[in-house]
């Protein structure tokens, strides 16, 4: 199914509120600068190039609006982003933004939802995409790397033939499926590791891997920095959506081409 | 040259610490572990191409940028162009002057 101009479109939620330790000053590293902007800022630029994605949901934590505020305003001018207070755990605060889209859920104004960690700067465009389009045909989509070497084996033991993956986000979920399993989860009281675990838990909603980008990076390390400014200069600062205006194309070539 | 802090996770004391980042312009140049020291540096051969490249970048840019905050906010431009116009030579001066002296 493709959204129409005035159909339901996917809701992106990007989760700025870190993990819940106290250390030091305990300043978000999302709140970094990168190559000019906030870390965080990045990835909501690339999925808001896509037409598909409709409303935006920010969770932060409550010390970090003020500095939050000011990013969006100066990074992101002309982007309505809802900004809600998130909780200790992932879980917490994915339900406190599907809490905030469930009336564009209910009704039907959003059939997909998009849950991103606003510490992966370099999600670009094309991996939103897929996720969309693969929540959309099948109900869930999680894009994923084959990481062969993490698989150990003893000595004298057979390859299993299993795959071992890093799993990263953009996640992707159709929206109604999603809020149920998260209402039911609220009510029994479950808190889910990741996304997945919780649908999958409450629902029969088939989850697919889509192929992961390698240089979707997460900032954990300092290196992961040093990365990830690299690979924006590299990519000449854009990871967005093609711009679908006909001299748009020739403009990017010639820029890339320097 | 800027100075940042955060939490990241350092691989010496294999736990999360606080770590400092100093910024040459906006790129960065090296960050350290405010509990072990220790220090992760981009070399000078790197920054120094790095640094031109995102300098082009950020020139090129410009006047979109300034379009963008112009038409947010056209008052306030206005009144802070003057001002913004005079920081830009100092500001260029120290960031030159911190990957000279590095």
């Amino acid at each position: 199914m493709t959204p129409t101009e005035s159909g339901p479109r996917a809701a992106l939620v990007v989760l700025a509120a870190g993990e819940g330790r106290r250390v030091g000053h305990d300043t978000n590293k999302v709140l970094l600068p990168l190559a000019g902007r906030r870390v965080f800022t990045w990835s909501i630029r690339w999925a808001h190039s896509l037409p598909d994605i409709g409303e935006v949901v920010l969770v932060i934590r409550e010390s970090d609006r003020d500095a939050v505020d000011r990013a969006l305003r100066r990074e992101l001018p002309g982007v309505e982003v809802t900004v809600v207070v998130g909780g200790s755990t992932r879980h917490e605060s994915e339900w406190a933004a599907l809490c905030a889209l469930r009336p564009r859920i209910e009704a039907g104004g959003t059939d997909v939802v998009v849950i991103h960690d606003g510490a992966r700067p370099l999600a670009g465009a094309a991996v939103f995409s897929d996720v969309i389009e693969a929540a959309r045909s099948y109900g869930g989509a999680l894009p994923v790397r084959d990481q062969p070497a993490l698989t150990g084996l003893a000595d004298g033991e057979e390859a299993t033939g299993e795959r071992t993956v890093a799993v990263q986000t953009p996640q992707a979920f159709r929206a109604a499926p999603l809020l149920e399993a998260y209402s039911r989860a609220e009510v029994d009281g479950f808190v889910g590791t990741d996304t997945a675990s919780c649908v999958e838990r409450y629902t029969d909603v088939a989850v697919r891997c889509v192929p992961g980008d390698a240089g979707n990076v997460k900032i954990t390390f300092p290196e992961d920095l040093f990365l990830a400014e690299r690979l924006l200069a590299k990519a000449d600062w854009d990871l967005s959506a093609p711009d679908p205006r006909p001299d748009a194309g020739r403009h990017q070539r010639r820029r890339r081409s320097r | 040259m800027s100075v940042e802090s955060a939490d990241l996770s350092c691989e010496h004391c294999e736990t999360t610490t606080e770590h400092e980042l100093h910024y040459a312009g906006r790129l960065l140049e090296s960050v350290r572990c405010t509990v072990c020291g220790h220090r992760v540096v981009l070399s000078h051969q790197a920054l120094l191409p790095a640094y031109l490249h995102d300098l082009e970048h950020r020139v090129a840019s410009k006047p979109q940028r300034m379009l963008r905050r112009a038409a947010a906010n056209p008052v306030g431009f206005t009144l802070t162009l003057p001002f913004a116009v005079v920081r830009q030579g100092p500001k260029f001066a120290r960031e030159l002057w911190s990957l000279v002296r590095r």
